[in-house]
């Protein structure tokens, strides 16, 4: 049977049999919430209500409420949206990208990630469709001939690529994620004791059987799914980056961008990850499952990523430099001295100098510096797209329109509401839904299990014997 | 089963009232008052349902009905029961008129719909005005449908009927012993002479300029004449040095040299309107000669920013310079002032152009002006450049009368007051009203409730200039009818109307000018018919009935005596000069939303008057010098002649130091707002027993903190053009006379790969390097573009307020410009130069560049965006560039801007959905976004008067008013293009070229804008895209626009 | 003689691995194992052929591709088109570098969709479908064989007998 090297450490600690894995696991599910996940939902849902007020007043009384001006057409809005579709990367990469290399670790992080990643992409999601003067109009992306003729979408337009890029992400990611689901949901129905949760997970569950034929065609499919996901995930954050690439504006124009934001969402991704499954870890006490050493591979991924995009800053500022292009080159001036300084500082510091901390093994091992970090790196993120955004349209071409933003209460209170009803969601998640996908983590059991780990063939079938007359 | 039941009408036809039996019987209950009503004469006249209230009303049903698209919602349309003949719903009538308030004179075309004025363009038939027109002419049709004009005549407030009015004041005026009329300049001869036959209906005979003949005339009153800026000391001087107290005119199309002294003619000096255009004739470097203008003046004025040389100086220093000039000109006396090169420079110009010159002085001083005359006089430029014997009428009035007008009030002498036209107790302040207190009988003719109507004891509303009939004698041999092109509105008379009827005369106003003109214009014109004289006049709005001047005098002014006054001028402190900007002018603009709206052609700023202040001065005394919408600015509390008022400060490149600026006029509430815009800078005028003048010395102006912070609406916050020589190109007359245009107009070019025999790259044009070939617009069709002369764009932002006329763009108050929301489809930029960039020759421009960054590195770009102390100064008007390969379209998800096949940039509103991308990506930023439903939120309610279902009228049915969430930018005016193709169509020729011209072309005083078809080659336009002055902005970007401009020239030695 | 279903309970994926090897040496055909997840190489030992699943991905991603070139030609190029940025609009190859995002995002979403529907019905896995696992533990922590005795020519009974060799939790018969 399957053995890894003797150097690799435990994915999975102490010695869990099968069912002890999923009690672990579905302790939160089958029992009464805790304490401290409903004053943590008191508090979500305070600020998700806050930001749907936000958003209704913004949706009655115009896009005036927010700080934008003729100069300045996209802010917080789309920082947000680049933002939350960023963070939203982590999740399908995990069980993507890893599945297909074969990682075994990524399995007690998948689960959470993906949950992560789609909930992420909603909010993202929103913001397209908030940031337009007329909402009520936006069905008009969709290639339908309309009330006007035949009056098709420009399928020029990076913003079309847009809308077609994210649905694909989110629907694709949705039933990636829900497909693996669904076995754990069978265990749940035919574990669940109270009739409503035999009900509800047995709706759920799609009738999971768990026959080997199942199984078979299950294995296959996430694996085409991953082989799907892989190339999306890359794909929609380069499209994404295109709405700027495609665009005129220095500073925007900019041929790096695919992928250097690809490297930025990873990045933002798995700090996001990391931010999340640092408090799940500790709150579901599954320690034994998300170890140390998932925590340290993350933070390597994160040097990696981060590295990536400080790479592509320095490109960008030589590249505006060499070209001589007084525009290009005033855009980053302007960033480096221009009245928002402070926001590319800020990027600055939080994306490239901090991630670097993690070389030494001692920081990525330390779970509240690694907290820490997570939330660094994240706020160094969102100034990383305001950086891009704002900074470069507010002083482009002509100087007689050269302007600042100044955010509103209505700016700030939408982002803080996506924060909330994210959060919401990812309560509601830990709450009823498997949060580690056990049933796999059972199979890694045997391979990456400490009580298995180093233990002899011999040593192995003597505990496993397989006909009665073996048994000494 | 029959229905038996019954129901009674009423109790009356339950108990059989006999009444009711009866009047069931009839149609109407009632009887109808009809008899009754035609038979009273008065009542009849009072009742405001007429013909024209007709047409009017159902004009506006039909612009409701027009104006119901995308969202607004439909109100009700009337159809015409029977349809006048000249009215075709769909087609617009121009009628000429003319436009005259006091300060400008401009003969107008006034265009109509449904019988609803909308839009007013200039008359180019005028030899006057060549069609110049200024902001505050265009912007006057809004002030036709202000909500808050009087609507009925009152006494002491209570509303009454005319009939009242009549009675009571005929009785009033018949026991009055001493009567003044105080009226504005009177250009119209026929008022003249109304108001001198109601001050003496005995009077027969009366002059072509309406004033009475022979000097038997005993009167019972005096006809007094205020300006509300006085050019008292210019009518004076010319007395003293002419015997006539005249404004002369000035042929500027003559002059090789101008020295202005504090004088904006271009702007608001005089008859600026009858100077700007011929001016810039003389600026076409094409032509071998180009004028050199030279303006000494405190505050950067519109004629400042267009100078060639600008010195700033002190307003207490006009005089001394004068002075000295005359000195350098070899005149006597003279003293020498800190400019003396600058001063000689300018006579040693004034010497090379004798009688090919012209010196003008701002100031108010009689004796300054007297040695203006000696200076023109000197130079032999009278009866060559100026001329005092066919003179202006458009300033008469005198600061001496008026003086002593109030010292007769006071001393109760005066029985009856009569105002027209200005608004004493607004621009004279306390002493006026004070004075007013002591008087019987003041009445007030006033459109508007202002502060002098609202201290009269009789409101006699008259109509507005869009609802009368008028003539008027502007120049000596000059006249104009102005015909009214709605029926009064609301329960107004015209003053000329209520005069006459109470000296008596019943004739209309109408047949009275007739008949003057009759007897008094037309026999100098030399016509044969008067029904043709008369008819012709009134199509084409103007006439030249005679070119005969009045008797020339010899100049006779006693330059000594002038010399000796001007050496006596003391001043000390801080100095303060009082300004007209191009928006609010005298006080006229100032409750027109458009207008306060329009951004100040030289600071930006709107909704506002402020302290200007050199900025290095504000720098030392730690004042915010930077504008910007969270940016909070210091208030001054401004104190000059014992009268203080408190205003933001703002910078100013170019005022001189130690003087600070203030505008006049504002300080009065616009539309339903209840906050004053700006304070009113009246009181500070200094008034002395010669006359008032427009600064003061001796000025202290202290910093004080408010409660809450104040800000500044200003539209453009970055005063420089950081050195990009491809957004503004400029140079000197020399250098272009030289002829390469590399030297100051280098076409761009790539580096192409290919390289030359010594291995070099080849560099080739851009065009070389599209990634398409060119699109069929390119050559088939017709191809829209523009051609915007930077050298004849003075600034004056006529074409601001034109757009909006015509285009029906939102006002959206101080709050949302200062957000930089601000709806215009076109603006006006205007840079300065910066010591570290200095606007120069493009070949220069690189240069410098290189030193500056060599130097400073980054902080070098720092440096940049703070301009010089006394900067150069280019205005760039800029619109949507209507790009071949426009960023815009490209990136629309819902392709709701696309390319037309005649090369236009299409919106189209109803399909756009807001997402803003285009905006974000045009390399020009001229896209406006509808953040707020402008035309219905009640935050607007009070500012947009398009939410005003009276101001509602004045909006074009061509042009759809926008909704919320969608985006708006310049369509070249596209349904003046389908217009004028449509024209072509009928008349079965194509397109002639400038036959169709788009709303900001049409009001350029100075043709600075030319429209036409790009792919008609024998087109003005193709000629301008051709010449060696045309450039692209921003070219290199490659969005290959429909918009060229022409380097702007300056007459410097280089 | 009637079929019997024989159900041998195990508690371990290799234990079940192992003595399926060795039952089906002994010529017992297994008909179905039961287990919480996915017992590597248990598939050819109970002789099940490979899945066709990733084809039918392939299938619709195709016709994804085919659909999204086809509309936009049509939209943007036959139907109505339109003077956009003055970009070529007269032939698709002109226009195709701005079609390859759209015609990529739709072909993996017709793709992903497609082969996950296929998966449910060809799993008989839908919402409100009952489970069909004989033994609720199957899914959790028990490892399942389901025999049927006719697909052998052994009787019930020897069958039991070999299971019983083997370290079977329990056996089971219905």
């Amino acid at each position: 049977m399957h053995k890894e090297a003797a150097i690799r450490e435990p994915l999975i600690l102490g010695s869990p049999t099968y069912s002890d894995i999923s009690n672990d696991v579905l302790h939160s599910i089958e029992n009464k919430p805790t304490q401290l996940w409903k004053i943590l939902m008191i508090i979500a849902t305070i600020a998700a209500l806050w930001g749907l007020g936000c958003i209704t007043y913004l949706l009655g009384v115009g896009i005036g409420t927010w700080g934008l001006n003729n100069t300045v057409g996209w802010a917080w809005d789309i920082t947000n949206f680049v933002w939350w579709v960023g963070i939203g990367h982590a999740g399908t990469l995990i069980s993507a990208v890893l599945l297909l290399f074969r990682q075994k670790w990524r399995m007690a992080i998948n689960r959470p990630a993906e949950a992560m990643t789609i909930f992420a992409v909603f909010m993202a999601g929103m913001f397209p469709m908030i940031h337009m003067g007329r909402v009520w109009m936006a069905y008009w992306v969709m290639p339908i001939p309309n009330q006007f003729g035949s009056l098709w979408v420009n399928f020029n337009s990076p913003l079309l690529w847009d809308v077609f890029a994210i649905s694909t992400y989110l629907s694709v990611s949705l039933v990636f994620w829900y497909i693996g689901l669904i076995p754990d949901f069978g265990t749940i129905r035919d574990r669940a004791t109270r009739p409503v949760q035999k009900l509800m997970y047995g709706l759920l569950s799609f009738g999971w059987t768990g026959n080997a034929k199942a199984w078979q065609r299950f294995e296959e499919v996430s694996l085409v799914l991953a082989g799907l996901a892989t190339p999306l995930v890359f794909s929609v954050h380069s499209i994404v980056s295109m709405d700027f690439a495609t665009s005129v504006i220095p500073g925007w124009h900019t041929t790096i961008f695919p992928p250097y934001f690809v490297a930025g969402a990873v990045f933002s991704g798995f700090a996001m990850v990391q931010t999340l499954m640092l408090i799940v870890r500790k709150a579901m006490r599954l320690e034994h499952y998300v170890t140390i050493k998932h925590i340290e591979y993350m933070n390597i991924v994160i040097i990696v990523t981060g590295s990536i995009v400080g790479v592509a800053y320095l490109t960008e500022l030589f590249i505006s430099y060499y070209s001589g292009v007084e525009y290009e080159s005033y855009a980053f001036i302007n960033r480096l001295s221009g009245p928002y300084w402070w926001s590319y500082a800020i990027m600055m510091t939080c994306n490239v100098v901090s991630p670097h901390l993690f070389w030494s093994k001692k920081l990525r091992t330390n779970l509240s510096f690694t907290f820490v970090m997570s939330i660094v790196v994240n706020i160094g993120m969102w100034f990383e797209r305001f950086v891009i955004i704002v900074t470069s349209v507010h002083r482009d071409y002509l100087p007689s329109s050269w302007s600042m933003f100044y955010p509103t209460w209505v700016d700030i209170g939408v982002f803080i509401g996506t924060l909330g009803i994210f959060s919401v969601f990812y309560l509601l998640f830990l709450k009823y839904f498997p949060v580690l996908a056990f049933n796999e983590v059972k199979s890694i059991l045997k391979s990456s299990g400490e009580q298995y780990k180093n233990m002899t063939d011999e040593e192995f079938k003597a505990l496993h014997p397989v006909l009665k007359k073996d048994i000494k | 089963m029959a229905n038996t039941k019954k129901y009674w009408k009423g109790l009356e036809q339950l108990d059989k009232d006999s009444t009711f039996v009866e009047s069931s019987n009839s149609e109407f209950a009632e009887q109808l008052p009809v008899t009754e009503f035609l038979g009273n004469k008065e009542d009849l006249e009072d009742a405001s349902t007429t013909r024209r209230d007709f047409l009017k009303y159902l004009g506006f049903g039909v612009a409701a009905a027009s104006l119901a698209a995308c969202e607004t919602p439909v109100t009700k349309a009337i159809p015409y029961l029977n349809k006048p003949e000249e009215i075709t719903p769909g087609l617009a009538n121009y009628y000429a008129s003319t436009y005259f308030d006091g300060n400008d004179y401009a003969p107008i075309l006034v265009k109509t719909r449904e019988g609803r004025p909308i839009h007013i363009v200039g008359n180019k038939e005028s030899v006057l005005t060549k069609g110049s027109i200024n902001a505050r002419v265009n912007s006057s049709v809004l002030s036709l449908y202000d909500n808050n004009r009087l609507k009925a005549p009152s006494i002491s407030g209570e509303e009454t009927t005319w009939a009242t009015i009549d009675n009571r004041l005929g009785k009033e005026l018949a026991g009055a012993k001493s009567v003044r009329v105080l009226t504005g300049s009177v250009m119209s001869s026929s008022y003249n002479s109304a108001i001198h036959s109601f001050l003496n209906p005995s009077i027969e005979n009366f002059n072509a300029a309406g004033d009475p003949i022979g000097s038997e005339v005993t009167t019972i009153g005096k006809h007094i004449v205020a300006d509300a800026i006085s050019y008292s000391g210019i009518l004076e001087a010319n007395k003293e040095s002419f015997g006539k107290a005249v404004i002369p005119t000035y042929n500027f199309e003559k002059a090789k040299t101008i020295v202005s002294v504090g004088a904006d003619f271009m702007g608001n000096w005089l008859d600026a309107l009858q100077y700007v255009n011929d001016y810039t004739q003389t600026r076409k470097p094409g032509n071998d000669w180009m004028s050199k203008t030279f303006q000494f003046e405190a505050s950067m004025s519109l004629t400042g920013t267009n100078a060639d040389v600008r010195v700033p100086v002190k307003p207490s220093e006009y005089g001394a310079i004068i002075s000295s000039l005359y000195a350098h000109l070899g005149g006597s006396g003279g003293v020498k002032t800190a400019y003396d090169a600058k001063v000689k420079e300018a006579a040693e110009a004034l010497k090379a152009s004798k009688g090919e010159s012209i010196v003008v002085c701002g100031s108010n001083d009689k004796n300054v002006q007297v040695l203006v005359n000696a200076i023109n006089e000197l130079l032999g430029n009278y009866g060559k450049t100026v001329d005092v014997n066919i003179v202006s009428n458009s300033k008469q009035g005198l600061d001496s009368e008026v003086a002593a007008l109030i010292e007769d009030m006071n001393a109760g002498k005066v029985d009856a007051l009569l105002i027209q036209g200005i608004d004493p107790v607004f621009t004279m302040g306390t002493a006026f009203a004070t004075a007013m207190k002591k008087v019987k009988t003041t009445v007030s003719f006033a459109t508007k409730m202002d502060d002098t109507a609202a201290a009269c004891l009789y409101i006699c509303p008259s109509n507005h200039a869009l609802e009368s009939w008028s003539d008027a004698v502007p120049v000596t041999g000059h006249y104009s009818l102005g015909q009214p092109t709605i029926s009064p509105l609301f329960d107004t008379r015209q003053t000329e109307a209520s005069l006459l009827k109470w000296s008596g005369n019943e004739t209309s106003y109408h047949d009275y000018i007739k008949a003057y003109c009759e007897a008094h214009i037309f026999p100098q014109s030399g016509a044969v018919m008067f029904t043709d004289f008369w008819n012709k006049t009134l199509h084409d709005g103007v006439a030249v009935v005679s070119t005969k001047a009045t008797e020339s005098t010899p100049f006779a002014g006693n330059v000594s005596k002038a010399v000796a006054a001007v050496k006596a001028i003391k001043a000390n402190g801080i100095e303060l000069e009082l300004v007209q900007n191009m928006g609010i002018g005298a006080g006229v603009g100032a409750d027109n939303p458009w207008l306060q709206e329009m951004p100040d052609p030289i600071t930006k700023i709107t909704w506002d008057n402020y302290v200007t202040m050199s900025p290095s001065e504000m720098k030392d005394a730690g004042y915010e010098i930077h504008f910007g919408q969270e940016h909070e600015m210091n208030v001054l509390e401004v104190t000059a002649n014992g009268n203080t008022i408190q205003l933001p400060v703002v910078a100013q490149p170019g005022q001189a130091k130690g003087t600070i600026g203030i505008a006049l006029g504002y300080g009065k509430k616009v539309g339903n707002q209840e906050e004053l815009t700006g304070a009113n800078a009246y009181p500070l005028v200094t008034k002395t027993k010669t006359g008032l003048s427009y600064y003061a010395s001796g000025v202290t102006a202290e910093n004080v903190e408010l409660d809450e912070p104040y800000f500044i609406a200003c539209t453009q916050t970055q005063q420089t053009v950081m050195g990009r020589s491809s957004v503004i190109r400029e140079t000197t007359f020399d250098t272009y006379k030289k002829g390469d245009r590399a030297d100051f107009n280098p076409k761009f070019t790539l580096l192409s790969g290919e390289t030359d025999a010594h291995g070099h790259q080849k560099a080739k044009e851009l065009k070389e390097f599209d990634l398409w070939g060119d699109q069929p617009v390119k050559v088939i069709g017709h191809r829209w573009g523009m051609s915007i002369d930077m050298n004849s764009c003075t600034g004056c932002s006529a074409c601001v307020t034109s757009c909006v006329s015509e285009n029906n763009i939102a006002v959206i108050g101080k709050d949302q410009v200062r957000r930089g929301r601000i709806m215009h489809w076109m603006r006006i930029d205007r840079y300065y130069s910066s010591e570290h960039q200095p606007l120069g020759d493009v070949g220069a421009t690189h240069d410098k560049t290189k030193e500056a960054l060599d130097v400073n590195g980054i902080s070098a770009y720092t440096a940049m965006e703070d301009p010089a102390d006394n900067p150069s100064v280019v205005h760039q008007p800029m619109m949507c560039q209507h790009c071949n390969h426009a960023g815009c379209e490209t990136v629309c998800p819902v392709a709701a801007t696309t390319h037309s096949n005649e090369g236009l940039n299409m919106m189209t509103y109803n399909r756009c959905i807001g997402t803003r991308y285009c905006a974000n990506n045009c390399a020009y930023k001229v896209r406006r976004f509808n953040w707020f439903n402008y035309i219905a939120y009640s935050k607007f309610t009070d500012i947009n008067p398009s939410q005003d279902d009276m101001a509602r009228m004045v909006l074009n049915p061509d042009v759809v008013v926008r909704s919320r969430g969608v985006m708006e930018k310049c369509s070249l005016c596209v349904q003046r293009i389908q217009e004028g193709k449509l024209d072509a169509k009928k008349a079965g020729a194509k397109v002639q070229d400038g036959a169709i011209q788009t709303a900001c072309s049409s009001a350029c005083p100075t043709n600075a804008i030319t429209f036409g078809d790009h792919n008609d080659e024998d087109s003005q336009l193709a000629a301008e895209r051709e010449s060696d002055r045309s450039y692209r902005v921003i070219e290199e970007v490659g969005q290959d626009g429909n918009v060229y401009y022409q380097t702007k020239v300056r007459n410097l030695n280089a | 003689m009637s079929d019997k279903t024989i159900y041998a309970i195990y508690d371990d994926d290799y234990v079940l691995l192992e003595s399926a090897k060795h039952l089906v040496a002994k010529g017992i055909h297994i008909r179905d194992v039961f287990s919480p997840f996915p017992i590597h190489g248990i598939d050819p030992v109970i002789g099940l052929a490979r899945t066709r699943i990733a084809m039918t991905a392939f299938i619709y991603g195709m016709c994804g591709v085919t659909l999204a070139l086809t509309g936009m030609w049509f939209f943007m190029i036959h139907d109505w088109p339109l003077n956009i940025g003055g970009k070529p609009n007269f032939s698709i190859i002109d226009n195709l570098p701005s079609f390859v995002p759209i015609t990529f995002e739709f072909g993996v979403l017709c793709a992903g969709h497609g082969m996950a529907i296929t998966f449910m019905l060809r799993n008989w896995t839908l919402p409100g479908f009952k489970g069909r696992n004989p033994y609720p533990r199957t899914t959790d922590d028990r490892f399942v064989m389901e025999i049927h005795a006719a697909d052998s020519d052994l009787s019930a009974a020897e069958i039991k007998a070999f299971i019983d060799e083997t370290c079977v939790l329990e056996i089971d018969e219905k």
